[in-house]
């Protein structure tokens, strides 16, 4: 073959659009440069479905990011205040994303910086504040002091965590878990997790308060939060800490039988249910399977097409961004009324309380269907003798 | 025209704008504008003075009348999953995100047709007409993202190349808008229709640079009834190339004809474990679709010239789940190359069937001229080619040495009697060798015809039918 001379062309000066350029030292270089900008994350981001509008997708504020630290765009640009806020931080870009871009850690470094002394929400300061305070949550706890335990921490036996959220609004979640994990204590000194820290641009406070929960709970940890599942293994380690269904999938679990309910026929039917993932558990722990494996033991099981996506909790989003927090959730609560089902099951009780009031004015106009967490349905159901 | 002729954006534009698709739906601030300064394509970015999200095709008409009133640019963005630079606003003016127009119109199982508005994603159109037993064909490696609009801008691929064809085999009809701001209808729900010229196949890989596409009509196929998938491993890439071109001239025409080289064989390896062959020169895919029977034979066949034309191994799936497994391979290379480096460039050429094997040994010789790691997959069925560097931008020049292996690799392409762009587009990245493909005399032509639709030059410039910019 003949080889005619090949003439390069004079290619133009590269742009890559602030890919690579590390001026202000905010994000882990290696973390920001990971994303090549294919877009594969947009169909699964909640904000991009309710927008469809490139700045509220997980590339586009990668791109936001990457000005941000080459010092383009200003931090106090609105269109950052505004994203760094309006992200859901459910991660579900992570699952499909073909470069492994860890978007979680980038989004807490983008709010320690956004979110710096007094930039950010000051509802997102006052709530960091507040569950830092054992004193406050052990007060919680006192009204509701039927979920912890007495006595002295026990390293021998599994720990449930009380969580701080959960100690106060959803006691009986708590108790359910103890029920169902033989041995297991729930000891009323424990503090926050520091979930809502770090997701609240405060990592570092995050980190240390996951630290000290794990030497106040020596040995495993047992949460019945999908939230504070991920940012706690995050820093003790998965040996450490142990969702709920994750523990009872791999302790081999079995119910006493199904639960049953009386149909519209009058005759005795498995009631029927489907869960709403906790987003953190899913795509920060990969546990999915097991909360499934479960409910088909006990319950006739039916899948919600957006059983994965984000209900719109999000942590404190719910009450930083009430607003953004029920557009997300709107389209969920169509396809729980369509599944025609008698419980929606959460795995964390940010997603329960979300869920809980997001029903009530279907159920005010007749609705039957009830938010649960996985727990309370497990223990009605009845651990079987091994 | 020269960038000096360009109109400015100012603020009587913006407020026009505000007016014709409300406040809400034009942006402005800087870092609006910046989260569009990108497309898909590495190596690229440029930002636009303003964003604009039409909701309907009165609406764009509108914009590009006053854009072409004012001479200010408009590039029209879906969901910017381009790979070749082709949304991207290099001479600023106003970026047209039709993503808000995302509505399927109709999906008519007895015309065999779906109507669908131009920011339905490809996935989306292909789930609305698979509950109804229908295929929509084309499967850009991107159909979860792109938009059908998109797709239809750059007439986009896919795996079914060699037996379906790509998608302005499946674009029956066209709403689009002209940048003086007429709104046309070209075709319609026919399958035969010869009056006039065939616009709808004009606009149907003119990457936005003669009209905005607001509205396509689809033809659709019967689901198949089944799939299945066998993956057979040779020493060279040569070797690949005799046994495929030894399964078509049997008769058969694959659905499924893909190919990894060796790097990619071991990038997906060190990635994914699925224990590929690490010595293998070449891996190959082949499957079928349609009649159990038939696909049955057809696996059987296209296995056995693989053995006798020398391959190492072949193995075939006996069910779906089992071509699914098989399938990962080719899913995963470019998730296994994309974490090799942060820079990921995903190429794409196209050379006549026969000389696959000599374009991969001519790639693999430039990338080592220019000391850039490159490693290649496609479509053996169809000849196009994905060669994808990988490289680390903050490594010196080498962003620029890789753009000039490309460079390279698009005028070998050309020498074989192939393409710069199988399925991606020209863009502004391919643009300075569309010349080289095409010829002086077809250049001139294109620009003719971009000035007939688009007289002040306003759509999407810096790419096919105008200047570089």
């Amino acid at each position: 073959m003949s080889e005619l001379p090949i003439v390069p062309q004079v290619p133009r000066p590269v742009d890559a659009g602030d890919h690579g350029v590390h001026r202000r030292g905010i994000f882990d270089p290696e973390l920001l440069d990971r994303c090549i900008s294919c877009g594969f994350c947009l169909p699964v981001c909640p904000t991009y479905a309710l927008d469809k509008d490139e700045q509220s997708s997980p590339r586009g504020r990668i791109t936001l990011m990457r000005a941000l630290e080459s010092g383009r765009l200003e931090p106090d640009d609105p269109t950052l205040q505004h994203e760094a806020s309006y992200c859901l931080g459910c991660r579900a870009c992570e699952t499909v994303c073909p470069a492994g871009v860890e978007y979680g850690p980038m989004l807490e470094q983008w709010r320690d910086h956004q979110w710096r002394a007094g930039h950010g929400p000051a509802l997102a300061r006052w709530l960091r504040w507040a569950v830092a305070r054992r004193r406050m949550l052990q007060l919680s706890g006192l009204v509701r002091r039927f979920a912890r335990t007495r006595g002295p921490v026990r390293d021998d036996v599994a720990h449930v965590m009380l969580g701080c959220a959960e100690r106060a609004l959803f006691p009986a979640v708590s108790q359910a878990a103890r029920a169902l994990v033989p041995g297991a204590d729930a000891p009323a000194d424990q503090g926050c997790c520091g979930a809502l820290h770090a997701h609240n641009g405060d990592s570092a406070g995050g980190r240390e308060m996951a630290l000290r929960l794990g030497r106040d709970l020596p040995g495993t940890i047992v949460t019945t939060s999908g939230g504070c599942a991920a940012h706690v293994a995050e820093h003790l380690g998965r040996d450490r800490l142990v969702e709920i269904s994750d523990y009872l999938v791999r302790t081999g679990w079995k119910p006493a039988g199904r639960l049953m309910t009386r149909g519209a026929d009058g005759r005795p039917r498995p009631i029927r249910v489907t869960l709403q993932d906790s987003c953190h558990l899913r795509n920060g722990l990969g546990v999915h399977r097991q909360p499934r494996e479960l409910l088909e033991q006990i319950a006739e099981y039916v899948e919600l097409p957006s059983a994965a996506s984000c209900c719109g909790a999000a942590g404190s989003y719910s009450i930083l961004r009430p607003r953004d927090s029920k557009r997300v959730l709107a389209p969920k609560l169509d396809e729980i009324m369509a599944a025609e089902v008698d419980y929606v099951v959460a795995v964390n009780p940010g997603c329960l309380l979300q869920l809980k009031q997001g029903l009530l004015p279907r159920r005010a106009r007749g609705a039957k269907v009830k938010a649960v967490h996985l727990v309370e349905l497990l223990v009605r159901a009845g651990s079987r003798a091994e | 025209m020269s960038t000096a002729d360009w109109g400015v954006v100012d603020d009587e534009i913006v407020g026009r704008l505000r007016d014709i698709v409300g406040p809400e739906h034009v942006k402005v601030d800087d870092g609006a504008v910046a989260a569009f300064a990108r497309d898909a394509t590495p190596l690229y970015a440029a930002r636009p003075d303003v964003v604009v999200m039409p909701g309907s095709a009165a609406e764009v008409a509108e914009i590009l009348r006053l854009a072409t009133r004012a001479r200010v640019p408009v590039v029209p963005r879906g969901a910017g999953s381009n790979l070749a630079a082709g949304t991207l606003a290099e001479a600023g003016g106003i970026v047209l995100v039709l993503t808000r127009m995302d509505r399927i119109v109709e999906v008519n199982a007895d015309e065999l047709l779906a109507v669908v508005q131009t920011g339905v994603t490809t996935a989306e159109l292909a789930a609305a007409a698979a509950a109804d037993g229908l295929l929509y064909v084309p499967d850009p490696g991107s159909k979860t993202v792109s938009t059908v609009g998109g797709n239809v801008a750059t007439c986009a691929g896919g795996l079914r190349g060699l037996k379906y064809g790509v998608t302005r085999n499946y674009v029956l009809g066209l709403e689009a808008v002209l940048p003086t701001g007429e709104i046309i209808r070209t075709g319609g729900r026919l399958w035969k229709d010869v009056a006039g010229y065939d616009l709808t196949r004009l606009l149907t890989g003119s990457e936005g640079t003669l009209a905005v596409i607001t509205e396509v009509t689809v033809a659709l196929v019967p689901m198949p009834a089944t799939s299945r998938t066998g993956v057979a491993y040779f020493d060279s890439l040569a070797t690949a190339g005799r046994a495929v071109a030894q399964v078509i001239a049997d008769g058969v025409v694959p659905a499924t004809l893909e190919f990894l080289d060796n790097k990619c064989i071991n990038a997906v390896e060190d990635f994914a474990g699925l224990g590929l062959d690490r010595t293998a020169g070449a891996l190959l895919l082949f499957g079928d679709d349609g009649a159990p029977d038939v696909v049955e034979q057809n696996l059987e066949r296209m296995a056995r010239t693989c053995e006798k034309q020398g391959a190492s191994g072949v193995t075939m799936a006996r069910e779906v789940a089992e071509s699914e497994a098989l399938l990962a391979a080719r899913r995963c290379a470019l998730p296994a190359l994309a974490r090799l480096a942060p820079v990921t460039v995903l190429e794409d050429v196209g050379v006549p069937r026969p000389r696959i094997a000599d374009m991969v040994a001519r790639i693999d010789d430039i990338a080592e001229r220019h000391g850039i790691s490159v490693a290649t997959f496609g479509h053996a069925g169809d000849g196009n080619l994905h060669p994808t560097a990988v490289l680390d931008p903050s490594d010196g020049d080498a962003a620029e040495r890789t753009k000039a292996a490309i460079g390279e690799i698009f005028s070998a392409a050309i020498e074989l009697g192939g393409t710069i762009t199988g399925e991606h587009g020209v863009g502004a990245a391919k643009l300075p060798w569309l010349q080289d493909r095409l010829g002086a005399e077809q250049m001139a032509l294109l620009s003719r015809i971009k000035t007939a639709f688009d007289p002040a030059g306003i759509l999407n410039p810096g790419k096919t039918g105008s200047q570089e910019l």
